[in-house]
């Protein structure tokens, strides 16, 4: 109870001053919509099935980008932390597009596949597969030497030495990267849908800024940051539960 | 004992291999539009992308978005930066500070700090300054954590021998903190800096305004794909770039920070 506690304090505090600071009028409800208003908006959109339908949209598209990217970056990284030739290939490809701002290809995925679900997919899909790869690499790496030899003595296949050494030894990078990605794929998201798209909780916000709608704009913006920390929170006690038997989970 | 000779065969032979991946892709490009299996409206041929470079490098539209991208990229980092290193200090130093603005640097880390774009263009209009605060509010975060953990694992006994010596107060905190955290802080440094470009080109093709990200999507709004594709490519390179200044600084200010340490 204390340590919950402990967490509202600094957000009741903000949350106090930001509203005092309104209704003293210090600051233009004009340019910041007192928390007050913001909640009444928050509660009007929230009867909106509109709201509810491109709150999914967004939602749907960072996680389906997420899950191809795991289902893709899992494999390759695996492949690069076990073979010379695929590590050869495919590391200067990982090596020069890390560092690559992954929403500058989504202009050019408009051009291909035009505006909508399977051109932010791919951008959200792309964003996520280098932590991802790059995590599971790592981890796979770090796997002790001892065990894969005792599993090799055992006279372990290959298959089951992945199934039942490499794979559980990395899984602790793999979360962590899982992690980190999903935290692109919202960006990627969301950016993707404020530059171009038809629908999504991005491309509202927006479009409430434009008309001049600020309060239903914060709640927007609040709306999206719920839903997103409160995915990570799930994905980080899920991971903390999965992980029990490991000495090197991630905090929560 | 394997010679010289062999030890440079081996890195040579290693590095050959390394490039044939890129040389495959940049072969598979090259016959994809040169054949007309894709449109040159979709896929433009490496050639004309080269051609297109030097076109917009003759007419200056290169280097002065990518100057403006750049400068706000700085001018946001190192905002957090100032911002970051007394307040990660502040929350190592007193607990209660700690224990204040734990939640909102967790919840800060994790929310898609992209989403207060609309409300900054609101507050700061649509210029520069919008981004920079963006870029500041994006990776003041990741500085902050950096500089409390590295404060936090500062040995207590480091502090105690200063003092022995002599060195106290605001001398501690210059000559013994702040070397301490030196690594932790460029560790810090190196995630905040990808993120500052991704978060400027992001802002910039959202909001407009100039710089690379602005160019390119004035460019693919125009349907000059082989624009597109010098833009992208720039991109890349200025990440490229800046990761390998980062690589320089700590060669030359932290030789003595370990190698496998990032």
């Amino acid at each position: 109870m204390k340590a919950v506690a402990q967490h509202l304090v600094a957000p009741l505090l903000i949350l106090i001053a930001w509203q005092a600071l309104c209704t003293t009028a210090i600051v233009n409800t004009q340019f910041l919509p007192s928390p007050a208003q913001i909640a009444s908006a928050f509660w009007e959109l929230s009867h909106d099935p509109t709201t509810w339908r491109s709150l999914w949209v967004t939602t749907l598209r960072a996680l389906a980008g997420l899950a191809l990217g795991v289902l893709a970056g899992v494999p390759l990284g695996v492949g690069m932390a076990t073979s010379r030739l695929v590590d050869h290939l495919a590391g200067p490809l990982v090596a020069m597009t890390y560092s690559l701002p992954k929403v500058a290809v989504f202009p050019l995925f408009v051009l291909w596949l035009g505006v909508g679900h399977a051109t932010a997919i791919l951008s959200v899909f792309l964003a996520c597969l280098l932590p991802i790869i790059v995590h599971t690499f790592q981890g796979v790496r770090e796997v002790p030497r001892v065990l894969l030899w005792s599993s090799r003595a055992m006279g372990d296949s290959a298959l089951r030495r992945l199934l039942k050494v490499q794979l559980p030894g990395s899984a602790v990078q793999i979360c962590a990267g899982v992690r980190v990605a999903l935290g692109f794929a919202w960006v990627v998201a969301i950016s993707t849908e404020m530059i171009a798209a038809k629908e999504g909780i991005g491309k509202s916000v927006f479009v409430y800024g434009e008309s001049g709608a600020y309060a239903f704009m914060f709640a927007g913006i609040f709306a999206i940051l719920f839903v997103a920390f409160a995915i990570d929170r799930a994905w980080l006690w899920a991971a903390h539960r999965w992980l029990a038997w490991s000495e090197a989970r991630e905090e929560r | 004992m394997p010679t010289l000779a062999r030890i440079v065969g081996t890195r040579l032979r290693t590095a050959a291999v390394r490039c044939i991946s890129p040389l495959l892709l940049l072969a598979l490009w090259w016959l994809a539009a040169e054949r007309g299996w894709v449109r040159e409206l979709f896929l433009p041929s490496p050639a004309s992308v080269v051609h297109t470079f030097f076109t917009l490098l003759e007419e200056g539209e290169i280097l002065e978005p990518l100057w403006i991208s750049l400068l706000r990229t700085a001018g946001g980092g190192l905002l957090a930066l100032a911002a970051a290193l007394p307040l990660g200090l502040w929350m190592a130093r007193s607990t209660a500070v700690g224990r204040l603005l734990d939640t909102p640097v967790t919840v800060g880390l994790v929310i898609p700090k992209i989403t207060f774009l609309p409300a900054f263009i609101l507050w700061l209009g649509i210029g520069s300054i919008s981004k920079i605060a963006l870029v500041g509010v994006t990776c003041v975060f990741p500085l902050i954590v950096a500089v409390y953990h590295g404060a936090r694992a500062t040995p207590t006994v480091f502090l105690w021998s200063g003092a022995a010596m002599g060195v106290r107060g605001a001398a501690a905190l210059y000559r013994v903190v702040l070397p301490c955290i030196l690594p932790s802080v460029y560790a810090g440094v190196r995630v905040a800096v990808p993120v500052a470009l991704i978060t400027t080109y992001t802002a910039e093709m959202v909001a407009g305004g100039g710089g690379l990200g602005a160019a390119l999507m004035y460019a693919q709004r125009m349907f000059e794909t082989p624009k597109v594709f010098v833009y992208i490519l720039l991109m890349l390179l200025s990440g490229m770039l800046l990761d390998g200044i980062l690589g320089l600084l700590r060669r030359w200010f932290l030789p003595w920070m370990e190698q496998g340490q990032r």
